[in-house]
């Protein structure tokens, strides 16, 4: 037995070590985007040369853009709050026939992206060629019926994917609320509206006033959805006019960085707000307990809802791979087509084209290096914050979870005026992009991992320490076997993560080294929407491989006892 | 391992376990405030307190699994923890070996796999691991499980394993965190039964962490009380019981009636300290070389008040009182009894029926009436 603790130890080196790598990658990017929006010298220089706070008051020379997205933000957020209110209501709180379907039915639209629903939507809603116009016009109507070119256009787009997440959320807050309190009510002898008045409702609210500020912060920083369909009417919000800003010639960087770092402090201080109003407000979800929440009889009324939660799900889900399919379909999409306007080529040309096989090669390439490459990182960063006690981890918890506050287009912003001075020349390259995936997605891949981690009984790794095991051995024979499930998991979901990353790639990707998703929006702008629509649904289709095998795995992990 | 001499013998040997002016702060929060104790070779201690008193934690930190802010601890004479001298070995160093009160039977692993853990740490040869695994699940009547999965287990049965798995590989000394908290009456009490005598059969320096009063009385050689992370009492279980040296030992331990009063020091006698409540009775107890003060507080034991509807022979502690209240509980009766303003209870086996208000004589003998310390 030794007399002292060597002062080396291969769990504080490991440790350390990738709280490093994290910090590096999530710190320097955002330290040059700060810079950029700090740099009031020649913008040709660099370093810069001077520093204020010009570029800030610069931002509001384009009022029209805060106003847009604000319009859009709020819009989007009101909505996706009624779509989440009221199927989390009917899912939770109502013997609606089919609801345990039905709610793992909700993460779909989540899973097929807003890029996907926009595209779809445009298809459907441009005042000129969209089907529902034509049809409308078939019918004897007059000019258009919807324009979806619009604020309200793209908030509905937006809304119908983030509807998903706002009920995830308050369906939780529901679950989580202890169906006696309602039932007290109702003994000292309230009726069922005055229950639900001072009772239900006020339990309910500090949920979903959370959920309100989370998903505004999020449409705050989306993308997809205003850049598929603000574009063409030149409807620019925050996430557009930076890319547009920065795409532009000359380009006008300084503003741009100055553009995101705002966003960026707006949605961190919302994030912010979000944890304590959760930490501080929610009386029902600080237990932690399920319950089994009231479940209400109304007759035949839940044929009624039925249909609203079929019509939610046909809106977002259903109706726009239809629309894409019938529109990959055709030579040229319209809503009646001739008998002679079929045709495979879109599929054809879309699986022969070198550009689409190489993006897709890349982007299969990208997500295979980000998920391994990420699951170790993350595997090893979640076990430094939630498990090892080192000192510091908190912080580290803080540095890793940044990202989640920064949107990904910002991000890479960041990233690019980082590496393109960075003397290793990466920029343009897949490692680039490698790199600007393993940083944009690590909250996502260690709160995954840490889920898994917490699940497991801190004891077991204990008890192997008590029979002698070193940290490697430990680490090897207990904890990642036990972690093998949720590993497995944390791959697919970062894998499908990086095939569906626009934001970030889009910056990002030289003309050597595409990817898909912003191939696909380059298609839609540039060549025809009906091989856009082939590219979408094959895209999809590799993501839904990857789905139903990570349910299947789940399911697995559901089923297997692990403590 | 020298098998364990009788505690109180002549000789007293270096002690195994050596824990000196232990504290342990989480942040600013103080979980253990300052705890010395040694534990003998061979010897089966408990730390007995209720949850939250740091008795959990002091475990641990003796185990290794945490990082104490001040104190010393030895184990075979050597430090594995000072603070002074800024040692700290890490838990897989010390040699030590422990069950958890969550069993940690990995769920991944065979029964067999389970047990073999601490064998293959210890690069041991197969022939040998299998050789020893088996006997280790023989001695737990687990031998025929060796196959399967932890999962398929009772909470019993994973209790045995963790216990095969804990002495398998020959650890100079067994720390239990509370390993029967999760069984039921009954199990628990037959396991009680059995861990007692595996300990005397492997003859192995064992430190038990428990909130179970009865438990701790019936395993230990001695016993450890702590209360807000200081230690109240040390001593064999009988001690403990029978000399509780504060009011927390004697309510914790067993149920007491507390009796405060004044010390009558003109009517002490032979080896006897009187006392007068505030009602004017007059209580014998006895000191047991324990200081008395002015103001004393005695414990007397809910089994050691005597009731009967006769007058008793006994001249001293013979009152005559009214019966407030009596609550049937299966092995014995409760009786509430009034006494001047406070009240008193008592605990009998088979009794005849009493009427709340009837009058009843109720007695104890002077050496049951313990005076507490300070």
């Amino acid at each position: 037995m030794p007399s002292a603790e060597s002062s080396f130890s291969a769990q504080k080196f490991a440790g350390y070590g990738v709280a490093a790598v994290a910090a590096v990658l999530v710190l320097y990017p955002v330290f040059f985007l700060l810079q950029a929006a700090l740099d009031v010298g020649d913008p040709q220089v660099r370093p810069p040369t001077a520093y204020g706070l010009d570029n800030f008051s610069g931002i509001f020379q384009y009022p029209q853009i805060l106003l847009n997205t604000l319009t859009v933000s709020v819009a989007a957020t009101v909505m996706s709050l009624v779509f989440g209110f009221v199927m989390a209501w009917i899912l939770t709180r109502t013997n609606v026939p089919g609801r345990h379907l039905f709610e793992q039915l909700m993460a779909v639209p989540y899973y097929l992206t807003p890029l996907l629903g926009a595209l779809a939507w445009s298809l459907l809603g441009s005042p000129e060629s969209g089907f529902i116009n034509q049809v409308w016009r078939a019918l004897g109507g007059n000019d258009h019926l919807i324009d979806i070119n619009t604020a309200y256009g793209i908030a509905w787009v937006m809304a119908l994917f983030e509807g998903s997440v706002a009920f995830v959320m308050i369906a939780a807050v529901m679950k989580s609320m202890d169906p006696a309190l309602e039932e007290a009510s109702q003994i000292m002898g309230a009726g069922r509206l005055r229950t639900m008045l001072r009772i239900t409702l006020p339990l309910v609210v500090p949920g979903v006033l959370g959920a309100a500020i989370f998903v505004f912060a999020e449409m705050l920083g989306s993308f997809a959805a205003a850049l598929v369909l603000g574009t063409p009417s030149r409807y620019y919000v925050i996430t557009t006019a930076i890319y547009q800003l920065v795409q532009q010639y000359p380009p006008k960087i300084q503003i741009a960085a100055a553009m995101g770092a705002s966003l960026f402090a707006v949605m961190f201080f919302m994030l912010f707000l979000y944890r304590r109003i959760v930490m501080a407000g929610s009386y029902v979800t600080i237990t932690g307990k399920a319950f089994r929440p009231r479940v209400a009889d109304i007759g035949p009324l839940r044929y009624l809802l039925l249909g609203v939660c079929l019509l939610y799900l046909f809106a977002a889900v259903g109706l726009p791979l239809i629309t894409l399919l019938y529109a990959s379909l055709q030579k040229i999409a319209v809503a009646f087509p001739a008998a002679d306007n079929w045709t495979l080529e879109n599929f054809r040309i879309a699986v022969t084209m070198n550009a689409v096989r190489s993006a897709l090669g890349n982007s299969l390439l990208l997500g295979f290096a980000t998920a391994t490459i990420g699951v170790v990182l993350m595997g090893l960063l979640a076990w430094l914050i939630y498990r090892s006690r080192l000192p510091g981890s908190g912080l580290i918890e803080y540095v890793v979870m940044f990202p989640q506050a920064v949107p990904r287009l910002v991000f890479a912003f960041g990233l690019m005026w980082a590496w393109v001075v960075f003397p290793i020349p990466i920029y343009g390259t897949l490692s680039l992009l490698l790199i600007a995936y393993l940083t944009v997605f690590l909250p996502l891949g260690v709160r995954t991992i840490a889920g898994v981690m917490l699940q497991i009984d801190k004891s077991l790794e204990e008890c192997a320490q008590m029979c002698g095991a070193s940290w490697a051995f430990r680490v090897r024979t207990v904890t990642i076997p036990l972690l093998v499930p949720g590993l497995v998991a944390a791959w697919l979901l970062l894998f499908i993560a990086s095939i569906r990353e626009l934001g970030a790639s889009i910056l990002l990707m030289g003309p050597h080294s595409k990817v898909i998703t912003p191939s696909i929006v380059e298609s839609w702008f540039g060549t025809s929407s009906e091989l856009t629509a082939a590219l979408a649904l094959i895209q999809t289709l590799v993501v839904a491989i990857a789905m139903i095998v990570l349910v299947t795995i789940t399911r697995r992990v559901g089923a297997h006892p692990v403590e | 391992m020298p098998p364990s001499p009788a505690p109180g013998s002549q000789v007293s040997p270096t002690p195994h376990i050596e824990v000196n002016g232990l504290e342990l702060y989480y942040g600013s929060v103080p979980a253990v405030r300052g705890v010395s104790f040694n534990v003998l070779p061979g010897e089966q201690l408990t730390l007995l307190g209720p949850s939250g008193c740091g008795k959990t934690t002091t475990l641990r930190a003796i185990a290794g699994l945490e990082q104490p802010t001040a104190g010393e601890i030895r184990i075979d004479g050597v430090t594995v923890y000072s603070s002074q001298r800024g040692i700290s070995i890490r838990a897989e160093k010390r040699g030590l070996s422990m069950v958890f009160q969550s069993y940690a039977i990995w769920p991944h692993m065979t029964v067999f796999e389970n047990v073999a853990y601490g064998l293959r740490v210890r690069r041991k040869v197969a022939a040998e691991i299998a050789e020893r695994v088996d006997r280790a699940l023989e001695m737990v009547q687990m031998r025929n499980f060796a196959s399967r999965r932890a999962a398929q287990l009772s909470g019993g049965q994973q209790q045995r394993v963790a216990l095969a798995r804990a002495f398998v590989f020959s650890p100079s000394v067994l720390l239990f965190d509370e390993p029967l908290s999760n069984l039921d009456a009954k199990l628990r009490a037959d396991m009680r039964i059995e861990l007692r005598e595996l300990q005397h059969r492997l003859g192995i320096t064992s430190v038990y962490v428990t909130h179970d009063l009865e438990e701790a009385l019936a395993m230990s050689d001695r016993i450890v009380v702590m209360r807000d992370g200081l230690i109240e009492q040390t001593g064999t279980p009988d001690e403990i019981y029978r000399l509780p040296n504060s009011a927390f030992v004697a309510d914790f331990v067993g149920s007491a009636n507390l009796i405060r009063g004044r010390h009558r020091v003109d009517l002490d006698t032979d080896g006897l300290t009187a006392l007068e409540t505030s009602a004017g009775h007059i209580v014998y107890g006895m000191a047991y070389e324990r200081a008395v003060g002015a103001e004393l507080v005695v414990s007397v034991r809910t089994v050691h008040l005597r009731i009967s509807t006769e007058p008793p022979a006994a001249m001293q502690n013979v009152w005559r009182v009214p019966v407030r209240q009596t609550v049937f509980q299966g092995d014995f009766t409760q009786v509430h009894l009034g006494w001047g303003e406070q009240h008193l209870i008592a605990r009998c086996a088979a009794m005849e029926p009493l009427a709340a208000g009837q009058q009843v004589y109720i007695a104890v003998e002077p050496r049951h009436v313990v005076v507490l310390a300070g």
